[in-house]
């Protein structure tokens, strides 16, 4: 077990090639790219398993916050990919934009939530200057991004008048989902797609090729 | 090159060129060299995976040499332009003329000379519409001279062509062909082609480089002087036979006897699956289709071939008419779109025309196999044999690193291995070398001869004449361009900068909601300024989410809120509701295009990244076709549970291969915008201005009106009460 948890430690370090700050037009077509099909997703989920979500929790609202990993999944997902400064914030708000474009419960604020989103998991990134991209990383990626997102936007703006306890019950909920859904199940995304292949082009992809598995 | 010289060909010399993609053991290109003088014409052919298209990423200047180590010495003597297969990946905006412009606005050119550049570039591959033309609107043929007239505008001396027409009808690929040759006339560009038939090319060409699967030259000549190699379609050769199969491998598990109708389509009409509404591409269809018998479908690029086929296969019900499968694969008949995900893959197999939206499993064999292990049956020997017969060696690959002709034989033995009785396919020999057309061709006829009720749906002449019926479907007229109708409403005239601060603005006059008086006068107020700035526009399923979430909130603040109170809970409701409401209205009016425009002109953000962010938005709508053939496809393979918890499932597993059809389209269309120059491209002009206009101030100032009607409540009410 402990080999193994080396292995996955070894291959989650590969940092993008070239300069951090030079991206290549392939990182910015396929950060936006990646935040569209996110709002594919986020349309499909709401079709396939929205609605149960909504009753599951309609006794205990706070707990309705349990489901705002998925709308911070954009962020992580593109910054795992890319690893240049700016992946996670610039796939958060494209990812906002289609949101914005397409319809979402609160208008034109969704940006706002879009750019606390992404700056809390850039903020992730930041303090490990780019260079780590383990499921740990992606786990307090999610979780700042939920931070970010309640504290300084939906505790004002959408549920001021809860008392203390709720609001704290709100952010807990928000927190785990953001580091459990954003970061545990984005970084298994990540790496579940590298092996098909279709990261060849970035350092997740060079990962799975490193220890030969998928790819030829 | 002075200025003063006529736009003219590039020389090319490449030599002992060597590519060795990382993790790969054998290299791609393998000691390449050959010289093109400026002007010269050649084909280059090889089977797939001989690395012609890697070979003209280098000339393009296009491969990322991070990607693995190159060698050899690459020169070419002017700018090259690159076109890729499917012009949809060349795709960056919403209309013809903008589209065309992107090579011009990365190379900077003045937006005043833009309209007569384009304008020409139209003309050099006959574009049959004007500058204006909505890009979703082309057929693959139009949009492939669009993609074209984008290569052509910058003037390239090298022009590289990627397979052209392999996703095209047969007039749609001459009209393309036309194009190609009119135009390097017109600019004496030296061009290279990559085609498997370069026999409707000859022409055009006489010079044919050939590689070889090692990714060596294996030859550099004249086109007749070609020896007979294989994976290659020679002018001049006759069709291949197609291979011989004992119909036992392909046995269906219900059989009915041959010749009885086993599918019956009465008076069908059918709209584009995809998009689910719009004009009927069908109309008014009767359709038979019969045990041990092939039925092709063919007609023209956008006929409908696909609608149809997939209407057949029960992936979606029509739009009128009925559609029933028969006894006795059914007692008594029943619509194939309502059956259970289950009961369908029991009974139809279903090859997409998009192979990779197809893959559903992780390795080759894995993917032959869900199918049967879905319905409970075991039917390894069959699989492994099926995968034998179509070349399918490699059982334990992933099926995502398979080139497309690969996979789409892979999709052909994931249909057929649990042995359905009715097999619809679509356009199913595309990128297929003479020895693999073969191959699907004998797999074809002998499912056929099991007794397998088999519709195919193709432009391919030589297998549809092996089939025993055909159903040519008419061509339509392209779609008249809609004028857009005179608008009044405030908000559709404004620009996007306009309506999102006009959302900002009510967002902040949001906050003096206190109690519930401003709250419902401030709703009233937007309620009376709706009809002026957004119209009837706003369709109402857009404002049942914000509708939702203000009254969620409310019942949420009636339970958790300081004070437990009606009046609380209805102040939170009315002040969501003030700002939501009209928040998602105002969005629902702003245009992508015109957005990333303003981001990039008025905002003064960083060009790239808006350009690429609104390319990619204007993909919303492919990338939702692609997610609903995804559903489809697991639906028809009996992957789709019932439940909760299946469809949780399902909702994993779509997200999974939507993103991997996605990462794999960004990775192709950043090659295409790398080729138009957009990879330097920091600053850039822009072909459409972005003013700030009247409609705009005054939107503002009545959000800004509207925004104020809480505080101004809550200070009369105050002085009121004082």
């Amino acid at each position: 077990m402990t080999d193994r948890a080396a292995v996955l430690d070894r291959r989650t370090d590969v940092p993008a090639a070239g300069r951090p700050g030079s991206w290549r037009v392939v990182d910015l077509v396929t950060a936006a790219m990646v935040a569209v099909a996110f709002g594919v997703v986020f349309w499909g989920y709401d079709t396939l398993v929205y609605p149960a979500i909504g009753l599951a929790t309609a006794a205990v609202p706070p707990l309705a916050e349990l489901s705002l990993g998925v709308w911070l999944l954009p962020g992580v997902v593109g910054g795992l990919i890319v690893r240049r400064p700016g992946a996670a914030l610039f796939t958060e708000l494209v990812a906002a934009n289609v949101e914005l474009l397409l319809g979402n419960q609160w208008g034109v604020t969704v940006l706002a939530s879009g750019l606390l989103q992404g700056v809390g998991v850039e903020l992730v990134f930041l303090l490990t200057r780019w260079r780590r991209f383990g499921v740990g990383v992606a786990m307090a990626g999610g979780a700042l991004s939920a931070v970010a997102e309640i504290v300084a936007y939906e505790w004002w703006s959408y549920v001021p008048s809860f008392s203390w306890p709720a609001k704290l019950l709100y952010l807990a909920a928000g927190v785990v989902s953001g580091a459990v859904i954003a970061g545990l199940l984005g970084w298994l995304l990540v790496r579940g797609l590298a092996r098909t292949g279709a990261l060849a082009a970035f350092p997740a992809g060079r990962e799975v090729r490193a220890t030969g598995r998928g790819g030829r | 090159m002075a200025d003063a010289e006529p736009a003219a060909g590039a020389a090319v010399t490449v030599a002992d060129l060597t590519w060795r993609p990382l993790g790969r053991a054998r290299p791609v290109l393998a000691g390449v060299g050959f010289v093109l003088a400026p002007g010269e014409r050649v084909v280059l052919a090889g089977p797939s995976g001989s690395g012609k298209s890697t070979l003209l990423r280098v000339l393009a200047g296009v491969l990322d040499p991070e990607d693995g180590e190159l060698a050899g010495h690459v020169e070419v003597g002017g700018r090259a332009g690159l076109l890729l297969q499917d012009p949809r990946d060349a795709q960056v905006a919403e209309r013809a003329g903008r589209d065309t412009a992107f090579g011009l606005e990365n190379a900077r050119v003045p937006a005043a000379t833009m309209p007569a550049a384009v304008a020409a570039a139209h003309a050099a591959v006959r574009f049959p519409y004007g500058p204006s033309r909505r890009v979703q609107a082309l057929s693959g043929g139009e949009a492939q001279r669009l993609a074209l007239a984008g290569v052509l505008v910058f003037e390239p001396g090298l022009v590289l062509l990627d397979e052209p027409t392999a996703m095209l009808d047969p007039a749609s690929a001459a009209a393309v062909r036309d194009a190609v040759l009119a135009a390097a006339d017109a600019s004496r560009a030296t061009v290279v082609v990559v085609e498997h038939r370069f026999e409707p090319w000859s022409p055009f060409a006489q010079r044919v480089l050939l590689l070889d699967a090692s990714g060596r030259l294996a030859f550099d000549g004249a086109g007749d002087a070609l020896p007979e190699a294989d994976g290659v379609w020679q002018p001049g050769r006759p069709a291949p036979r197609p291979l011989q199969l004992a119909p036992a491998l392909l046995a269906p598990a219900a059989v009915a006897s041959p010749g009885t109708v086993v599918l019956r389509a009465e008076r069908v009409a059918a709209v584009p699956a995809s998009t689910g509404r719009g004009a009927a591409v069908v109309q008014d269809l009767d359709v038979q289709v019969r045990a041990g018998s092939i039925l092709a479908v063919q007609g023209p690029s956008g006929a409908g071939k696909s609608t149809l086929a997939a209407v057949l296969a029960g992936l979606a019900p029509p739009a009128s008419g009925a559609v029933a499968l028969q006894p006795p694969l059914a007692e008594p008949a029943v619509a194939p779109s309502a059956l259970s995900s289950t009961r369908l893959a029991g009974l139809v197999g279903w090859v997409p025309q998009e192979p990779e939206l197809a893959v559903v499993a992780r390795t080759v064999r894995d993917e032959v196999l869900a199918t049967p292990r879905a319905l409970g049956m075991g039917r390894e020997e069959r699989a492994d044999e099926l995968l034998a017969v179509l070349g399918l060696d490699e059982p334990d690959e992933d099926p995502h690193v398979l080139s497309g002709g690969e996979q789409r034989r892979l999709a052909l033995a994931a249909a057929l291995a649990h042995g359905p009785a009715v097999l619809v396919l679509d356009e199913p020999t595309v990128g297929q070398d003479p020895g693999t057309w073969a191959a699907v061709a004998g797999v074809l006829l002998a499912a056929r001869d099991a007794g397998v009720a088999v519709v195919v749906a193709t432009h391919d002449p030589l297998l549809a004449a092996l089939a025993d019926d055909r159903l040519a479907l008419p061509g339509r007229a392209p779609e008249p361009e809609q004028l857009a109708p005179r608008v009044r409403a405030l908000g559709r005239r404004a620009g996007p900068l306009g309506l999102l601060l006009s959302g900002a603005l009510l967002l902040a006059g949001s906050a003096p909601i206190t109690s519930p008086l401003p709250g419902a006068l401030g709703l009233l107020a937007v309620a009376a300024c709706a009809p002026f700035v957004v119209g009837g526009g706003v369709p109402a399923r857009r404002l049942l989410p914000p509708l939702v979430a203000a009254l969620s909130l409310g019942i949420a603040t009636l339970l958790f809120g300081t004070v437990h109170d009606v009046s609380a809970a209805l102040t939170a409701a009315l002040r969501i509701a003030f700002f939501a409401v009209p928040g998602v209205a105002l969005a629902a009016l702003i245009d992508p295009s015109a957005l990333g425009d303003a981001l990039g002109q008025r905002l003064r953000l960083p060009a790239r990244p808006v350009v690429a962010a609104t390319a990619a938005w204007l993909r919303f709508g492919q990338l939702a076709d692609g997610w609903r053939t995804l559903r489809g496809v697991r639906r028809i393979r009996g992957l789709a549970r019932p439940g909760p918890i299946g469809r949780v499932r399902e909702l994993a597993a779509l997200t999974a291969a939507i993103l991997v059809a996605t990462l794999r389209q960004a990775a192709r269309m950043a090659v295409a915008m790398e080729a138009r120059g957009f990879g330097t491209a920091t600053r850039r002009t822009w072909a459409a201005d972005s003013p700030w206009r009247a409609a705009d101030t005054a939107v503002v100032l009545l959000a800004a009106v509207v925004a104020a009607v809480p505080v101004l409540t809550v200070l009369l009410a105050g002085t009121g009460v004082g």
